[in-house]
């Protein structure tokens, strides 16, 4: 065996982070811990290379396997005992626990493909800040898996991102060896997106220090990703106690771990250094078992809705929605450097499939990223953007698109801000249009919306076109945390408020967001209908009609922010008509209708008849004749109401 | 920023249980101070102005043109304007408050210039009942109930106030309009009202008319001199011997109530009249303590006040006994209609020239009194007015005039006298020497 060259500081701390380690499997087994941990004994040397040589200005993001990183990076022990412990001191208060850690610049989130475009996303943020700082995101071999680590591979190597990848290859996924399941080579892989690659091993922690360290400098200097290959074993189980390897396997690696050799040549240091630890974290656990939990009311109080009613006319606008919001991105970007335009097809002088993006590269090309087909990364980048300080204005193509993206909306934008126990908030604005009648068919048309609302810690706005964007979009501008805005391809095209019904007053209330309400110049209302969207348009054009043959006078209320419907207006309406009707272009079950009737009928004092008009549930037919009847349109509605009155 | 007034509606007559908003001068937040006329009600028999007693800033809380009870605050004034919504709430009850969020907003008050919209139902229900669109001009939506409304019909219609506990015995037909043939003109308040009143005591159907004739040869020559603006009228000696003899029947100056009969205490004679300014009932009162003259009087003043429309209420309420005159339009025979809280109308026909005759009518109420009592009291009548006749006393010396020039025969010169004549009319008279030879 060679001399051992590696210093003992290392080696100290590679202790630390196993008996941290082994005390969090020692604290589960004694039914102290809520929840389970993936350990990463055996690993320890691969987080202290990477972690441990970044500079504090540098990043990482890790996996369900993050503690060695946590520990070598920020050196807080303590904060992550606690955090496992569930205590309110904690790292994360308790809410993150073993897989959702953050401090300072510490992310770690229990999904491990989608780490990969937020942190391009956080790097990119560092490359237009000129800062100089890099990013680190640790994988495994399992992760090798997922799409979405090759749509941001591909758009750091071609933007020159400077992130650098570690893939504490294992050898296994969980309970499957990698041979089942992994194609080709690791390296080739990167390798294929002309990223420069590396790779190294454990057990020879000094080799693997060195080259670490000419992987981030390389990263630094040379502002371009780099993939870097650490080859390692893990002794213990994936999570706990789900181990099917074979244990003589385990037993070759176990002989060959680096800590077990230093224990075997120089076991009065190990004791030494074990020791230390051991009652350093030892005492720590004392105290922190002794320490309380987080109180809820500290986590999450309930809001309720409480809308304005003061309400001023609406004016119609000789421009078309589309120019109004290009207005305003025009005007953001130009004032604002924070602001960052990504979406496929967006730079001049194509300007975005609805044009919506035009000129803004023309304005700012250092601000607008035309991106590959990777609706999974641009949300991604766009996260990973927002939690480093920018103002991104993402756009998906087509709403039906926006499925690719889910996993960004869902278990990252929507959870950074509360599973790090409000240390971080993602300021990112997703916008996409949603709509058919243009006759592109089932997978171009959809309506998604009722996918859409109801995300924890998400806003949902949707535009109408009875009113100038660039209000709602100012109010999206300022917001703290994610922001969905539903555009409607059929209302780009039209200008504001042209063609009101005629007799009938719109007026819109003070809200930030503001609700229209569209209602009889002088009767009473004796239906309330509730559209939003480009539906509201359609609906507000035969309010007429509805009337002549339903013998209804409507009052139409349109909302805009559709995760925060405006409950209380809408009851007051309902319970003077005694007749809620909702009309929705996506499909009933459990759609935008079902939540507004459910929530009215929370609240409401009076009997109200209720109805919802939604899309037929199936795919949308591209022929018009069949798209304009499995869609609401102004014959169903009146044919609808007509049937809900008798 | 508190209320310093808050104005009910007053109760202004028994009969009135509610009142119309027919004017309102002000609107919400204007300042207004002591003597200010807020607004104007209707009342069954006249308006009412209703004048701020204190400085402040006025908030309506009624619509024009809608009833409201007495005792509902209908007024209030704040000492501030800040708590005043923009436009007047309105009086029908609220389907219940959401909390968060109040459902009552300000309404325009301007009247709706642009379209009229009908529902298919409304176009229908109005081509059946021969409805014109122009009925509903000012309305930006007209559905069928709004049409109902308007004829009457539907199920939630608002009741007019009725007398305390007397019930409405009679039941609204659905009457069918043919619109080829008929075009219907709405009800004014005031018509509603009259029917109302009127099927107070007619609605029982127990109402009972009699009649008399009265001689009136030569009755103005006694009466006229009395009189100084209604020469040749029975009237006002009708008014002061039927006061009069009202006293010896008090069930005839009476009412019926729910199980009882209320006698009033005293005799206020009204009478109909109808010039252009409605139909009202006139009182003369205290007719038992005035001469002919003085009845006279009364009812050229009441008369007067009734052209200028400065009736009061002292006018119009509290009459125990109505009398109608319709001789004046040549009316031979008439059944009158007994009005609410009497029980029984003296109509009185024109004279026959012809025959020098009148009649005389009574219509009472049956749950009051009977026939018997009723024609006793007409036959008092009928004397008492025949005996203003001139063939009952003797011809007195100065009551002689000749037809031709008027001249008095204790004024004549000559010494010769008068020659008894049959004058162009067929009447007896008198002729001077001089008309008689020329001049």
């Amino acid at each position: 065996m060679e001399a051992i060259k590696i210093n003992h500081k290392i080696i100290r701390e590679a202790i630390r982070i196993r008996k941290v380690e082994e005390k969090f499997l020692q604290l589960f087994s004694e039914g102290k811990l809520n929840g389970t941990v993936h350990t990463c004994v055996g690993q320890e040397f691969s987080a202290i290379a990477f972690a441990g040589q970044l500079k504090k200005k540098d990043f990482i993001f890790s996996n369900h396997r993050c503690h060695g990183h946590y520990i070598a990076f920020t050196g807080d022990t303590r904060g992550l005992l606690a955090e496992l412990l569930g205590k309110g001191s904690g790292t994360c208060g308790g809410i993150g626990s073993s897989q959702h850690l953050c401090n300072n610049n510490f992310f770690s989130n229990g999904i491990q493909g989608g780490i990969v475009p937020v942190s391009a996303g956080y790097a990119l943020g560092n490359k237009l800040k000129g800062n100089g700082a890099i990013g680190i995101v640790f994988i495994g071999d399992g992760t090798l898996g997922e799409g979405t680590l090759y749509e941001t591979m591909n758009i750091i190597s071609k933007w020159e991102i400077p992130l650098l990848i570690v893939c504490e290859n294992n050898f296994y996924a969980q309970s499957t060896p990698q041979q089942v399941n992994l194609a080709g080579d690791i390296q080739d892989r990167a390798r294929a997106f002309g990223i420069k690659t590396y790779k190294g091993d454990t057990w020879d922690p000094d080799v693997l220090m060195e080259k670490a360290l000419e992987a981030i400098d390389y990263v630094r200097t040379e502002t371009k990703p780099c993939f870097f290959q650490v080859d390692t074993f893990r002794l213990n189980a994936h999570s706990k106690g789900d181990d099917d390897r074979d244990p003589a396997l385990v037993e070759r690696y176990r002989q060959k771990d680096f800590l077990h050799l230093f224990e075997t040549e120089s076991p009065v240091y190990y004791q030494k250094y074990h020791d230390a630890i051991n009652l350093e974290v030892d005492t720590m656990v004392d105290s922190i078992l002794r320490e309380g939990d987080m109180d809820i009311m500290d986590y999450y109080t309930p809001q309720s809705i409480e809308s304005d009613n003061n309400w001023h006319p609406l004016e119609p606008i000789n421009k078309r929605q589309v120019e109004l919001i290009n207005k305003f991105f025009k005007e953001i970007i130009e004032l604002d450097d924070r602001s960052v335009f990504l979406g496929e097809d967006i730079l001049s002088p194509y300007g975005g499939a609805f044009k919506v993006t035009k000129d803004l590269s023309d304005l700012r090309p250092a601000r607008v990223f035309s991106t590959p087909i990777s609706e999974s990364a641009i949300t991604g980048i766009s996260n990973g953007l927002a939690l480093n300080g920018f103002k991104p204005f993402a756009e998906i193509m087509f709403g039906d698109f926006i499925t690719l993206a889910f996993d960004q909306i869902v278990n990252h934008a929507s959870k950074f801000h509360h599973m790090f126990n409000k240390k971080v908030s993602c300021p990112v604005v997703i916008r996409t249009p949603m709509g058919a009648r243009r006759g592109y068919g089932p997978t171009h048309s959809q309506t998604l919306d009722k996918f859409l609302v109801g995300i924890d810690n998400i806003k949902t706005v949707a535009l109408n076109i009875f009113m100038d964007p660039a209000i709602l979009y100012q109010a999206v501008y300022k917001e703290q945390h994610p922001v969905l805005v539903i555009e409607n391809k059929t209302d780009y095209g039209k200008k504001i408020l042209q063609h009101p019904a005629k007799n009938f007053i719109y007026e819109a209330n003070n809200d930030a967001y503001p609700v229209i309400r569209i209602k009889p110049a002088r009767s009473a209302a004796t239906v309330t209908l509730v559209a939003y969207g480009g539906m509201a348009e359609l609906v507000s054009a035969c309010l007429e009609e509805i009337f002549q043959h339903t013998d209804l006078k409507p009052e139409l209320i349109v909302p805009t922010l559709i995760s925060h419907l405006p409950i209380d207006l809408v009851a007051a309406s309902a319970s003077l008509t005694g007749r809620l009707v909702t009309i929705e272009e996506g499909t009933p079950y459990a759609g935008i209708g079902s939540e507004l009737v459910a929530a009215v009928m929370e609240i409401a004092e009076v009997p109200i008849k209720v109805k919802r008009i939604a899309a037929f549930p199936v795919p949308i037919p591209s022929v018009k004749s069949l798209e304009n009847i499995v869609l609401p349109d102004k014959a169903r509605i009146i044919a609808e109401l007509k049937e809900f009155l008798n | 920023m508190a209320v310093i007034q808050e104005i009910k509606v007053p109760l202004l007559a028994v009969n009135d249980t509610s009142l119309t908003v027919v004017e309102m001068n002000f609107i919400n937040g204007q300042k207004v101070k002591p003597g200010d006329n807020l607004l104007v009600f209707e009342t069954s028999k006249t308006t009412y102005d209703l004048e701020a007693t204190v400085e402040g800033f006025v908030e309506f809380l009624c619509d024009l043109g809608s009833d409201y009870e007495v005792n509902d605050i209908i007024v209030r004034i704040h000492d501030s304007p800040d708590e005043i919504t923009a436009t007047p709430i309105p009086s029908q009850k609220q389907h219940g408050q959401v909390q968060a969020g109040n459902g009552i907003e300000p309404t325009e008050m301007k009247a709706w210039e642009g379209e009229t919209i009908f529902s298919a139902e409304a176009m229908r229900l109005m081509q059946s009942h021969g409805l014109a669109p122009t009925a509903f001009g000012g309305k930006d939506f007209v559905s069928k109930t709004d049409v109902e409304d308007l004829l009457g019909i539907g199920s939630k219609r608002k009741a007019k106030g009725s007398v305390g506990k007397e019930t409405r015995g009679s039941k609204r037909m659905e009457v069918t309009v043919d619109a080829t043939r008929v075009i219907v003109e709405k009800l004014s308040s005031n018509k509603r009202r009259e029917i109302e009143y009127l099927s107070e005591v007619q609605s029982t159907g127990l109402t009972s008319t009699i009649n008399t004739t009265v001689e009136t040869a030569g009755i103005f020559t006694f009466i006229n001199p009395s009189l100084q603006y209604l020469k040749n009228s029975l009237l006002p000696v009708i008014i002061y011997e039927a006061s009069r003899l009202l006293e010896k029947y008090p069930l005839l100056n009476a009412y019926a109530t729910e199980d009882g009969i209320a006698i009033y205490k005293d005799v206020q004679v009204g009478f109909a009249v109808d010039m252009e300014k409605g139909l009202k009932v006139l009182k003369v009162p205290n007719s038992t303590q005035l001469s002919i003259t003085e009845v006279e009087q009364s009812i050229m003043n009441v008369s007067n006040r009734y052209l200028d429309e400065t009736l009061s209420l002292e006018d119009l309420t509290d009459i125990s006994f109505t009398i109608t005159d319709l001789s004046a339009e040549g009316v031979s025979f008439f059944r009158p209609l007994v009005n609410m809280m009497n029980s029984a109308i003296l109509g009185i026909s024109a004279i026959d020239e012809r025959f020098n005759r009148c009649t005389l009518s009574v219509t009472f109420d049956h749950r009051v009194t009977e026939g018997k009592l009723a024609a006793q009291f007409l036959r008092e009548l009928k004397q008492r007015i025949e005996s203003y006749q001139a063939r009952n006393y003797p011809t007195l010396m100065q009551d002689i005039s000749c037809s031709k020039c008027g001249n008095a025969l204790k004024e004549d010169l000559g010494n010769i006298g008068f020659v008894k004549c049959i004058t162009p009319q067929g009447t007896e008279g008198y002729l001077c020497q001089s008309c008689l030879k020329g001049f």
